[in-house]
């Protein structure tokens, strides 16, 4: 079953293309990488899903029905949470209200009261690994961990699809790799995922298809083989070192 | 943690009974001394609903005070209603405003929301000035209230207690209900508080109304002590700015924060008030300038992290100099 | 008659545009809110007052002494008091800004006690007529010319001189103006005394018009944020645009509904300018 798909998406800035007419779609269970170089518009189509922007042609749909031009906290409610790139904690607030907020705003967070939000908050910190750093406050984090932090209040809001904008970025490489393993556990529990990311480690590992944008158009669609193999995509993402690198 | 939360009602209770008794065994000046106390503690609550814990600073805040006070005038000189009525009428009037006004002014953020919300103030200033049933300029009066002298002293007193009690309490509730989580996500980012699901612009309009229900009482327990109310001191951006003042000097975005900023703001300058016939407001200014220098958290960071003196004033500075 | 009207709101809009000049400075680069803003205007005309009361200097010569007092004053209250608190949120600048226009009103009324006084020189009433409408008094016109030129000076100082860039330069990236070896600090004590020394100017013109008294800042600061927030931030033309709309508007509208309205008119424009276009009639749409 087909959980989100974009037809002939569009997004324009006074003029400028960011997103040029672009068809997408997500299956239930999967998880499908967005990549492409910096500036491809990546960042842009997130927003467009999560309501942020409303696009300037085509439409979004979850589950069959249309969510483009709704709002973002309608988004998050119907089951879309989404992480930002550059991570946006609740400073104020110690790591489990954090997560707590998420649980009482998101899909379902209507029937729950404020005590069951803090309880289903601290669940998914045990789940992300974060349980020992519950009750510091969000500004006191390390960058892993804020990232985390981030992955958190987006589980808690009780999701089917999430939206990852680059959750791996400046993490090292034993952090690329617990994260790798909590994005696999978190589809094991049931939920899409749309994943942005540079590391290719990490998409190599965890994306059943991937889809390439440049300079807002998409360029390829496909397995993550075929994908990372395609003349295209390496001449204007990978760039030929590639191939030496990771072969 | 429970021994602990017994402590603390221990001693909000003991205060609490200290402030009910105070009346019986003080002077009518005192009296009136301790209900503009309990007035401004009111306002600088409601003021940090919406400035502290939501993180609009509202500027304008004197425009619900005013309000409240003209519903309340209005009501009872005009349609010949008793104060109970009108004081409802008041604190539902001003939030019913805060909503109107606030739907679209709470769209604006930082500077430019306060200074919209102190150009409604203003307007609504000059339009009271100008309207024939607030009869402008002249001051509309109001009926006396039927009791002894040390009657009416102790009525409004206890009238600004109990709202002091219920703005608390309520606020309070707020706090630990799912709304207080939204306010606080909206005052630390916005576009994330949106983006975990929550509708920013009911709860923001909602922490508006709350602010504008609390001030309006006031407002319309001060318009009937005084019997007499004109558009400049109903209006006055001073009373905004004291508001302001008091929750930021007190700790803003904590419950207990403007209370005790009103209580020592009111202190300071009384005190220096009877020292400095002429020059207290000159020293009230001063005050300001250097409660915000050395202390920009509040009093209530200096007494809950314990930290006094002169190496934890120089930290703030440190902190915040370029 | 209209003609009349549109000219003296002209007039009266350079003087706003002067009053609002300084604190768009001052707002743009350093995000200070200066509220005290109409009580340095204040401390501007008095400056004059006494000048012209004491030693009998025109007004035309003591703008230059209003202008350096002010800068002066305005260099110091930045550099010794604002600074040390720049770092914490813009909120805490608008209260230390409070803080001190009660400090200025009260050391004012303390000082020079609530009268009303007024700068009489020979020339006030001196006035000319174009054509047989309308008449214009030569003083507001001499005003007006002022106005332009230090919107001149002030838009040459900011564009053209290596001050002007360090202020620029602070104003988009404190940090990475610091690390191009900006002295920050300096700087910030320098836009505050400009825009000051700017509000002493506006101070002398607005004593030579009005009547002053201490008490006259807290309306002047509110006629100031209007004409700010009209002509939006971040442009030299942004005040000028917004204080003729002002200056228009206001002649306009107490004409026709009478002088009570006055502020009831500004403030309205006011809050419909920030609801519908926020970024000032110059910005660009939200």
């Amino acid at each position: 079953m087909v959980i989100l798909e974009g037809k002939n998406v569009t997004k324009r800035f006074a003029g400028l293309l960011a997103v040029s007419d672009i068809d997408f779609y997500l299956q239930d269970g999967e998880i499908l990488g967005l990549i492409g170089p910096n500036g491809a518009g990546k960042t842009t189509l997130v927003n467009v899903i999560a309501g942020v922007y409303r696009p300037s042609e085509g439409e979004v749909f979850f589950k069959g029905k249309q969510i483009s031009g709704k709002k973002p906290y309608q988004i998050g409610r119907m089951g879309i949470s989404r992480t930002f790139q550059v991570v946006k904690p609740f400073p104020g607030m110690t790591v489990k209200e954090n997560a707590a907020v998420g649980a009482m705003y998101g899909a379902g967070g209507k029937n729950k009261s404020a005590k069951e939000a803090i309880q289903r908050a601290e669940e998914i910190l045990e789940f992300v690994g974060l349980a020992d750093k519950m009750n510091k406050g969000a500004d006191q984090l390390s960058v892993a961990s804020r990232k985390r932090l981030e992955m958190a209040k987006a589980l808690a809001m009780n999701p089917k699809l999430v939206l990852f904008d680059e959750v791996m970025a400046g993490l090292n490489f034993g952090e690329i790799d617990q994260a790798v393993e909590l994005i696999k556990k978190i589809r094991e529990s049931g939920m899409s995922i749309l994943i942005i990311e540079h590391v290719m480690r990490a998409i190599k590992n965890v994306c059943d298809r991937v889809f390439v944008l440049h300079h807002g158009e998409k360029i390829a669609d496909g397995t993550v083989e075929d994908v990372l193999n395609d003349e295209t995509v390496i001449k204007a993402y990978l760039g030929r070192r590639y191939k030496e690198l990771t072969h | 943690m429970e021994k602990k939360k017994l402590q603390y009602a221990l001693i909000g209770g003991f205060i609490l009974l200290i402030v009910v008794l105070f009346p019986l065994v003080s002077n009518n000046f005192i009296i009136r001394f301790g209900t503009d106390i309990l007035m401004f503690a009111i306002m600088a609550s409601a003021w940090n609903i919406i400035g502290g814990y939501t993180g609009y600073a509202s500027f304008g805040n004197v425009v619900f005070f005013g309000i409240g006070g003209y519903i309340t005038a209005i009501l009872m000189e005009k349609a010949g209603m008793h104060f109970a009525v009108a004081y409802l009428a008041a604190g539902f009037g001003a939030a019913l405003f805060a909503v109107l006004i606030g739907l679209p002014v709470l769209r604006l953020h930082g500077h430019y929301f306060a200074i919209a919300t102190l150009g409604v103030a203003e307007a609504m200033k000059a339009l009271v000035q100008n309207l024939e049933i607030t009869e402008g300029n002249s001051g509309i009066y109001l009926p006396m209230l039927d009791l002894s002298i040390k009657g009416q002293y102790y009525f409004f007193f206890y009238m600004m207690l109990g709202t002091l009690i219920l703005t608390l309490l309520l606020t309070y509730l707020v706090l630990n209900a799912k709304l207080g989580y939204s306010l606080i996500a909206i005052r630390e980012d916005e576009d994330a508080a949106n983006s975990v699901g929550i509708n920013t612009t009911l709860s923001k309009t909602i922490a508006f109304a709350l602010s504008g229900f609390f001030t309006g009482l006031a407002g319309s327990i001060y318009a009937y002590q005084q019997a007499f109310l004109k558009p400049g001191p109903a209006f006055s951006v001073q009373t905004t700015v004291k508001m302001i003042v008091m929750a930021v000097f007190g700790g803003m975005g904590k419950l207990f924060g403007p209370l005790i900023g009103a209580f020592s703001i009111e202190i300071i300058s009384e005190t220096l008030s009877n020292y400095f016939l002429v020059a207290h407001t000159l020293f009230f200014g001063t005050v300001v300038i250097l409660a915000i220098v050395f202390t920009p958290k509040g009093l209530i960071d200096m007494i809950t992290q314990r930290k006094f003196g002169i190496s934890y004033f120089l930290e703030n500075i440190r902190e915040h100099r370029i | 008659m209209l003609l009349q009207i549109l000219v003296n709101g002209i007039l009266m809009g350079g003087l706003y545009a002067l009053m609002a000049i300084g604190m768009s400075l001052i707002w743009g680069v350093m995000n200070i809110i200066n509220i005290a803003h109409g009580s340095f205007i204040m401390l501007g005309a008095f400056t004059t007052y006494w000048l012209f009361a004491i030693l009998g200097m025109d007004p035309f010569v003591s703008l230059a002494f209003s202008i350096a007092l002010l800068f002066a004053l305005g260099y110091g209250v930045q550099r010794y008091l604002i600074n040390y608190v720049i770092r914490a949120s813009a909120f805490i600048t608008l209260i230390l800004a409070f803080g001190i226009e009660i400090f200025i009103n009260n050391a004012a009324l303390v000082s020079w006690t609530a009268d009303i006084r007024k700068v009489q020189v020979a020339y006030g009433a001196a006035n000319f007529s174009l054509g047989n409408y309308v008449t214009i008094p030569t003083i507001r016109v001499v005003a007006f010319l002022l106005v332009i030129v230090i919107s001149i000076a002030f838009f040459y100082i900011l564009n053209r001189t290596n001050l002007g860039r360090s202020i620029r330069a602070t104003s988009q990236d404190l940090d990475a103006a610091r690390l191009v070896g900006v002295d920050v600090a300096k700087t910030y004590a320098i836009t505050f005394g400009l825009g000051v020394g700017a509000a002493g100017a506006a101070g002398t013109l607005w004593s030579i018009l009005f009547p002053i008294s201490p008490i006259m800042g807290g309306e002047l600061t509110l006629k100031s944020f209007v004409v700010v927030i009209i002509g939006g931030l971040g442009s030299m033309l942004g005040p000028i645009i917004g204080g003729l709309a002002l200056g228009i508007t206001e002649a306009f509208g107490t004409n026709w509904f009478g002088s009570t309205y006055g502020n009831l008119i500004s403030f309205t424009i006011l809050v419909l300018v920030l609801i519908i276009r926020p970024k000032g009639i110059l910005g660009g749409a939200d």
